[in-house]
C-alpha cells in the first residue's frame, strides 16, 4: 500500500514494559479520513498502541509512522495528531474558553481571530455560549464535548480518542456515539477510537482492529467482522456465536463438505471456511439470529433440524431461545424478535429450527 | 450517662492543652514582675520593654533569615521529592523516600548531636548557616508530605494534554503543573517557615553564638524581671503561628477543591 493511501502505519510495531510483552509484532494501516477502532478487552493493548501515535509511548522496535511520516524521536508536543483523554483532562485552574484556546498558545493569529476560533470550535460541539463557564461546573458530557472542542480547534491529522464515552451513561453514551460520527463526517479528521464496547465499535466505525494479547486478531470493517469472524476468539468478544463439532469429509478448492451434529451433511463454502489455531478441532459457528424458530406448520427454510427448547430469556422486543437440536450434546442459542401476537414459547417444546448454509462458519 | 462522661473529659483534656496558652496573653498585660495570681492590674509596658530589648531584635533577625531560607529550601527539596515520588519509578524509591520522612521519627536531640559531632569534626563553624542545615533536615519531611498529596490529587493526563496541545515539558510544568500545585507550595512554605521559628533543640546545638528567638526566650527565664516581656512575645508569637497555619489550610484546601480531589484531612 502507498504512504497516499495511509494516514498511519505500524511496521511491526513492538513494545516491551520490561518482561512484559504489551504489543506483538502490530503491523497495519489506518485510512485517511476514516473511523477506526482499536476494539479489544482490558489490557490487550489498544491504549498502549494509541498513545505510541500521541508519543506518550515509546516503541521497542518497529515504526509508526503518521502521514507518511516516521514518529521515531518525534515527541509528543510536536506531533500532527490531538488526544481525548479517558478522564477529559480539562485543565482545572482555566475556563472552558482558555482550556479550548489552550492549544493556540503559539499561534501567530491575533487574539482577536483565536477567539472567533474558539467560539466556532465550541459551537462545532454544541457548547455556544459556555466560552466564560469555569470548568470544574460542567457537566460529564460538557467536559467531554470541551475535549473535543480542544483536540479539534487545531485541525490535527489525526484525532485519537482514548474510552472517551465510558464514564458516560447509556444514554448520554448513545447520543455522544452518534454526535461522533457526525462530527467526523463534518470535520474530515481521521478518527481513531479505543474502546472495550463491541457494540460501540460496531455502531461508529468503518474498520475495527480488534486486539488479543497485544496483537491485532482481525482488521476489518464491522459487518465482515460480525459475518466472518477468523477465529473463535473473535465472535466471542463481538456478539455470541454458536458453535457446534464439525467433521470434514472432503475438500474442494471451492467448497469443503462436513458432518455436523445435529445439522447433517453440509458444504461450506471456501470464502466461510477459517483457517484456526493449530490444535484446535473443527467447528461450525453461526450467530443467534441466523437460525429461526419455525411457528408456522406451513413455513419453510433451506434446512430444518427438530429441537427441544432448554431455556427461554425474555428482553422484551427479543426473545431468546436456548434449544438442543436432535442429536447434539450442546445447547445453541437463537434469537427471535417478538412480532406482535406471536407467542412465546415455553421450555420442554419441540420446535422445527430453520437454518441457512450461508450463515455457517467453519474455523478449522 | 456515657456520653456526658466522654464530653466531660473531652472538655478537661482541651482544657488541659489550651488553658496554658490562654494563660500567656493574661501575664503579658498584668502590671506585675510576678507571674502569679491575683492580677494586679491591666498594663501594657511589657510590650513596650520588650520592643526597646535590643538582644531581641538581633534575635529575631536572625531568626528571620533562618525561617525564611528553611521554608525556601526545604519546599524547593520537598517538591522534587514529591514529583520524584509520585510520577517515577526508580530503584530503591521506598528506601530513598523513607530516608526523607525519617526525621520525622528521629529523637530530634540525636539528630542535633550527631550533626553537631559531625560539623565539629569537618570544621564547620556553628552559626546561622548550620542552623539551617538542621532545619532544612527537620522541615523537609513535612513539605514532601503536604506537596506529595498535592501532586498525587493532579490526574497525570492534564500534563499529557498540554504536551498534545503543543507545549514543551517545561512550559507543561510551567503553565499547569506548578498553577494546580501552587497552593500546596504556598502551604508547605508556611509550615516550614512556622516549625523553623518556633524550633529549638537544633538551634540550641548547632547555633553556636547566635541567638535566635527560641534560644533567647529560653536564656530570658533565667532572670525573673523578664519573663513578663517573654509573656507578651509569646502573645504575639501565638498570634502570628495561628493566622500562618490557618493561611496554610486555606491555601491546602482551595488546592483540592480547584484540582477536583476529595478532601483527605490535613494539618488542621
Amino acid at each position: 500500500m502507498s504512504t497516499k493511501d495511509a494516514m498511519i502505519e505500524f511496521r511491526d510495531v513492538h513494545k516491551y514494559y520490561g518482561d512484559y510483552h504489551a504489543l506483538r509484532g502490530i503491523t497495519a494501516t489506518i485510512r485517511p479520513g476514516e473511523f477506526f477502532s482499536l476494539l479489544g478487552p482490558s489490557g490487550c493493548g489498544k491504549t498502549t498502541l494509541l498513545r505510541t501515535i500521541a508519543g506518550f509511548e515509546g516503541i521497542s522496535s518497529g515504526a509508526v509512522l503518521v502521514d507518511g511520516r516516521d514518529m521515531s524521536g518525534v515527541p509528543a508536543h510536536k506531533r500532527p495528531t490531538n488526544m481525548v483523554f479517558q478522564s477529559y483532562a480539562i485543565f482545572p485552574h482555566l475556563s472552558v474558553e482558555e482550556n479550548v484556546g489552550f492549544g493556540l498558545r503559539k499561534d501567530p493569529r491575533s487574539s482577536a481571530d483565536k477567539a472567533r476560533a474558539v467560539g466556532e470550535a465550541l459551537e462545532m460541539v454544541g457548547l455556544k455560549g459556555y466560552c466564560k463557564r469555569a470548568s470544574h461546573a460542567l457537566s460529564g458530557g460538557q467536559r467531554q464535548r470541551v475535549a473535543l472542542a480542544r483536540a479539534l480547534i487545531l485541525k490535527p491529522k489525526v484525532l485519537l480518542l482514548d474510552e472517551p464515552l465510558s464514564a458516560l451513561d447509556k444514554k448520554m453514551r448513545e447520543q455522544m456515539q452518534m454526535e461522533l460520527i457526525k462530527l467526523q463526517r463534518q470535520v474530515g479528521i481521521t478518527f481513531i477510537l479505543v474502546t472495550h464496547d463491541q457494540e460501540e465499535a460496531l455502531v461508529m466505525s468503518d474498520r475495527i482492529a480488534v486486539m488479543f494479547e497485544g496483537e491485532i486478531a482481525q482488521l476489518a470493517d464491522p459487518e465482515t467482522l460480525y459475518r466472518r469472524p477468523n477465529s473463535r476468539k473473535v465472535p466471542n468478544f463481538i456478539g455470541t456465536m454458536n458453535f457446534l463439532p464439525a467433521k470434514i469429509l472432503q475438500e474442494s478448492a471451492r467448497a469443503v463438505e462436513v458432518d455436523v451434529a445435529g445439522f447433517g451433511r453440509v458444504n461450506v463454502d471456501a470464502q466461510q471456511v477459517m483457517a484456526c489455531a493449530s490444535g484446535e478441532s473443527a467447528t461450525v459457528g453461526f450467530r443467534p439470529e441466523t437460525l429461526t424458530v419455525l411457528f408456522d406448520p406451513s413455513a419453510k427454510s433451506e434446512r430444518e433440524s427438530m429441537a427441544t427448547i432448554e431455556e427461554v430469556i425474555y428482553f422484551g422486543d427479543m426473545t431468546y431461545y436456548d434449544v438442543r437440536i436432535d442429536g447434539t450434546g450442546t445447547p445453541v442459542r437463537i434469537s427471535m424478535s417478538n412480532v406482535f401476537g406471536r407467542q412465546v414459547l415455553d421450555i420442554g417444546a419441540r420446535v422445527r429450527v430453520g437454518w441457512s448454509l450461508g450463515a455457517l462458519v467453519l474455523f478449522r | 450517662m456515657k456520653v456526658h462522661a466522654l464530653r466531660s473529659y473531652t472538655i478537661a483534656y482541651l482544657v488541659f492543652l489550651y488553658a496554658p496558652i490562654i494563660l500567656l496573653p493574661l501575664f503579658a498585660f498584668n502590671d506585675s514582675k510576678v507571674i502569679a495570681f491575683p492580677l494586679s492590674g491591666f498594663t501594657t509596658t511589657w510590650f513596650i520593654t520588650m520592643w526597646k530589648d535590643q538582644s531581641l531584635w538581633t534575635a529575631l533577625k536572625n531568626s528571620l533569615v533562618i525561617s525564611i531560607s528553611v521554608a525556601v529550601f526545604s519546599t524547593t527539596f520537598g517538591l522534587f521529592a514529591s514529583r520524584a515520588a509520585t510520577r517515577f519509578e526508580f530503584p530503591a524509591k521506598g528506601a530513598a523516600l523513607g530516608l526523607i520522612m525519617l526525621p520525622l521519627v528521629l529523637p530530634e536531640m540525636i539528630v542535633a548531636m550527631s550533626m553537631l559531632v559531625v560539623l565539629l569534626a569537618i570544621g564547620v563553624p556553628l552559626s546561622i548557616f548550620t542552623i539551617i542545615l538542621g532545619h532544612v533536615l527537620l522541615c523537609t519531611p513535612f513539605s514532601t508530605a503536604i506537596l506529595t498529596s498535592a501532586f498525587q490529587s493532579l490526574d497525570q493526563s492534564l500534563e499529557e494534554a498540554a504536551m498534545d496541545l503543543g507545549e514543551t515539558p517545561l512550559s507543561t510544568v510551567w503553565l499547569i503543573v506548578l498553577p494546580l500545585v501552587m497552593p500546596g507550595i504556598i502551604s508547605s512554605v508556611l509550615i516550614c517557615f512556622t516549625i523553623s521559628l518556633d524550633e529549638f533543640i537544633m538551634s540550641y546545638f548547632l547555633g553556636g553564638n547566635e541567638p535566635v528567638l527560641s534560644t533567647y526566650i529560653f536564656g530570658q527565664f533565667r532572670f525573673p524581671a523578664r519573663v513578663p516581656a517573654i509573656m507578651a512575645l509569646g502573645t504575639i508569637l501565638v498570634c502570628l503561628s495561628i493566622t500562618l497555619l490557618a493561611i496554610a489550610e486555606y491555601f491546602r484546601r482551595r488546592g483540592i477543591a480547584k484540582s477536583g480531589g476529595k478532601d483527605t484531612g490535613g494539618f488542621l
